[in-house]
């Protein structure tokens, strides 16, 4: 034993440390003993238990989305493959659109040479009835998937499997202008908001009241979540259509009547994304439901008329008395012709752990962590941005409360192509709400019948 | 056995001789490459999609059943791939129809023109360099009512604020990508009839002249029945061309609002491509294709006929 006196430093220095474990340790209450002991983080937070080189010379194929700051997260990668041995390869990169199509193509052509690839909330279910994907059940333990937003977790289980691990998400949230309403106009409800809209639509000054994008999937969401809130479904438990109900013809009037009032702008029924947001950069538009990936272009003065003078809030709610809320996520899955799927599972606990979401929320993602929720929260209280603490708790809020996808069948896609080119004739009115849903829910029977949701008899 | 000498080329002297079965063969020896890739390229593509358009086929289903004649028959009574089809009809007599009108003038000009020949016709190819889905840009930003060249060049000459919603308005909708596909089209009609104009004979022109004839006349009674196969060539072609469009409606409007602009390919294309059912796409392709092809059976009639016509 050493004989080395401790100085009075020495003392207040082990003395501080003691009492500060002993601090930690009454924090972490609910660790297991031993981790807490050895003063290690929780084990959800060490994702993955990464064993030295245990792919040593697998190769993972990866099929993975690209563009904006979607590739920022495989930069991350090379450190995967240092510490297990193994190497990924992207087989293809695309856009959302492109490889949703090149998956659909090769789950039916039954070409699938790849381990890990990209999925979606919205477009997994093709891929499950294509029986394309492998169920994760047995890849992730209910302790990985402690730490995820449940709502995420349970968007993609579908026939008592798991299918997606989230990665991040987008819910649609309120955008209106400060300096064209003050924060207690904002509607509570649908009605408030269409009539706000017409309100604060002034042709003089050149601004609509609002605006939808008005096609494609875009415009079928949009509704969608209108019908969501106003009591409405798409389809009943027998799937069949029931859009065409006494909510659904009061969710399309309400686009019918704002586009008649002039209150939306005339070509609205060709805008996708890119145009609404745009347009709402160019300081024409009042309010209108907006996904929170665009904030960081609107606070850019640069690209944004409206930088600093616009405020978000929770989607209205509808005579349902239920908060809009379309949203969806994207993730990743493993592929059923996987030869090596323990390495593809290690791959996406690494791409979707505290570390990818670190870095994705970073760059402004809605991520799938709560602890990564709570630590950008803790750290948005000292933003100079005055929106952004608010904006990272409402968007947790709707993710906990409001997250809505659409319907999880593969047909989802099939059904909007039918449902969108309706929509827009009744927006302009060419067609009665009514006659026009029934239309749309007929052909959407047609095609669920096809698609063998009613037997033979259908 | 009889056989027969191939001399090729008296400088080369080198002969070699064939059988009589061997010459018989020779020619689908020397076709059978090209068939067997128009095969696999055309003929089995074709057949294949043939067979699925009998089937339930869809792109996210495991299985596929075979269900006789159900596409065809729904077909005939699915209002939209009617309206789709009559509109396709109107877009492509319109367009060829006034590509000809239109190319035909130019070509006229240019045939009279006497200097910068070799400069115009560059100037007007230029369209033709550009990739249709590049020229739907273009033009859905000419007619975009926000921004759009075509509002702001009235606001300029008016002084009022115009947003006409080109892309939306019946039948400002179809007209605007008319227009787009015109402003294509017309180069290529231009070529071809000033070269059929360029290689008329002189002589009757030169007697008719003598005989006093007007400009008009000559035009009605010479140059325009002597061009008859160059116009029915180029009008054939465009007519092709056209009866397959979809790259300039799709960016400029995708058949839509509701389907306003719906043309057979963009309701093919969101039926079997973005709604996965490829077999009662298919069906529409067959039916299209079986009306294309008598179409242009008829053309290529007239082609022959006046041809012919031209001989005697």
């Amino acid at each position: 034993m050493s004989n080395k006196k401790m100085t009075r430093r020495d003392f207040l220095k082990y003395a501080g440390l003691a009492s500060g474990a002993a601090m930690a340790a009454s924090v972490m209450g609910t660790l297991p003993a031993a981790a807490a002991e050895a003063g290690e983080q929780p084990s959800w937070l060490q994702f993955p238990h990464i064993q030295k080189k245990e792919f040593e010379g697998v190769t993972v194929r990866m099929l993975a989305i690209s563009g904006a700051n979607y590739d920022e997260l495989y930069k991350i990668i090379p450190e995967w493959e240092e510490q297990t041995g193994a190497k990924v390869e992207f087989v293809f990169k695309g856009d959302g659109f492109q490889t949703d199509k090149r998956l659909v193509q090769d789950f039916a052509a039954g070409t699938v040479d790849y381990d890990v690839c990209w999925d979606h909330s919205s477009f997994f279910s093709q891929y499950v009835k294509a029986d394309g994907l492998e169920p994760l059940d047995n890849w992730f333990t209910e302790e990985e998937l402690a730490d995820f937003i449940p709502r995420l977790v349970d968007a993609t289980r579908r026939d008592g499997h798991l299918w997606v691990i989230p990665r991040h998400f987008d819910i649609s949230c309120m955008h209106y202008r400060t300096d064209l309403m003050s924060a207690d106009q904002v509607p509570e409800t649908w009605d408030q908001f269409k009539e706000l809209a017409k309100q604060l639509t002034d042709p003089a000054q050149g601004i609509y009241g609002t605006q939808f994008a008005g096609k494609e999937e875009a415009l079928s969401g949009r509704f969608y979540e209108v019908l969501i809130a106003e009591g409405g479904q798409l389809f009943d438990e027998k799937w069949e259509p029931v859009f065409n109900s006494p909510a659904g013809v009061k969710a399309a009037s309400m686009f019918a009547e704002l586009y008649a009032a002039g209150a939306m702008p005339p070509g609205m029924t060709s805008f996708v994304w890119e145009d609404v947001a745009k347009n709402f950069a160019a300081g024409i538009i009042a309010i209108y439901s907006e996904w929170y990936g665009w904030y960081s272009f609107f606070q850019d003065p640069s690209s944004s008329k409206v930088a600093g003078k616009f405020d978000l809030a929770r989607q209205p709610m509808g005579d349902g008395k239920i908060h809009s809320g379309w949203a969806g996520h994207h993730g990743f899955s493993i592929t059923k012709a996987s030869q090596n799927k323990a390495a593809a599972a290690s791959l996406i606990k690494w791409l979707t752990s505290v570390k990818g979401n670190e870095l994705e929320a970073k760059l402004g993602f809605l991520v799938a962590r709560q602890s990564v929720w709570d630590k950008i929260i803790k750290e948005a209280e000292t933003s100079p941005d005055p929106l952004a603490k608010k904006r990272l708790e409402l968007a947790l809020l709707q993710a906990q409360e409001d997250f809505k996808t659409p319907p999880l069948i593969a047909e989802w896609l099939p059904m909007s192509n039918i449902l969108y080119p309706i929509l827009q004739q009744i927006i302009l009115g060419d067609v009665e709400p009514q006659k026009g849903l029934d239309d749309a829910a007929q052909q959407v029977r047609d095609m669920m019948a096809k698609a063998g949701y009613y037997g033979t008899g259908a | 056995m009889a056989t027969i000498s191939v001399t090729k080329s008296p400088a080369r002297a080198r002969a070699f001789e064939i059988s009589a079965d061997e010459a018989k063969r020779l020619p689908w020896l020397l076709l059978t490459p090209g068939l067997i890739a128009l095969a696999v390229v055309v003929a089995f593509p074709m057949l294949y999609s043939f067979y699925l358009s009998f089937t339930n086929y869809d792109l996210t289903r495991p299985t596929t059943e075979f269900i006789g004649l159900q596409n065809y028959i729904k077909l005939f009574s699915n209002a939209t791939f009617w309206q789709a089809f009559g509109r396709t009809v109107l877009f492509m007599t319109l367009a060829v129809n006034l590509e000809f009108l239109i190319g035909l003038g130019i070509a006229q000009l240019m045939a009279k023109a006497l200097l910068g020949r070799g400069l115009l016709r560059t100037v007007l190819m230029m369209p033709m360099m550009f990739a249709p889905v590049l020229v739907g840009f273009q033009f859905k930003w000419f007619f975009n009512d926000q921004v759009g060249l075509v509002n702001n060049l009235l606001y300029t000459i008016t002084g009022q604020p115009h947003i006409i919603p080109w892309l939306v308005q019946v039948p400002l909708g179809f007209i605007s990508i008319l227009v787009a596909e015109i402003w294509m089209g017309v180069p290529f009609m231009v070529i071809i009839l000033e070269a059929g104009i360029l290689s008329l004979p002189t002589e009757p022109f030169e007697a008719a002249e003598v005989d006093g004839a007007s400009g008009w006349q000559k035009f009605r009674h010479l140059t325009f029945p002597m061009i008859g196969p160059f116009i029915y060539t180029a009008m054939a072609i465009r007519s092709l061309d056209l009866a397959r469009v979809y790259d300039v409606v799709s960016i400029m409007t995708g058949g839509g609002p509701g389907t306003r602009t719906e043309l057979i390919w963009t309701y093919v294309y969101r039926l079997a491509f973005t709604g996965h059912d490829y077999a009662t796409g298919s069906a529409m392709s067959y039916v299209t294709v079986i009306v294309s092809f008598l179409f242009t059976f008829f053309l290529f009639r007239n082609v022959i006929r006046s041809r012919w016509e031209g001989r005697e």
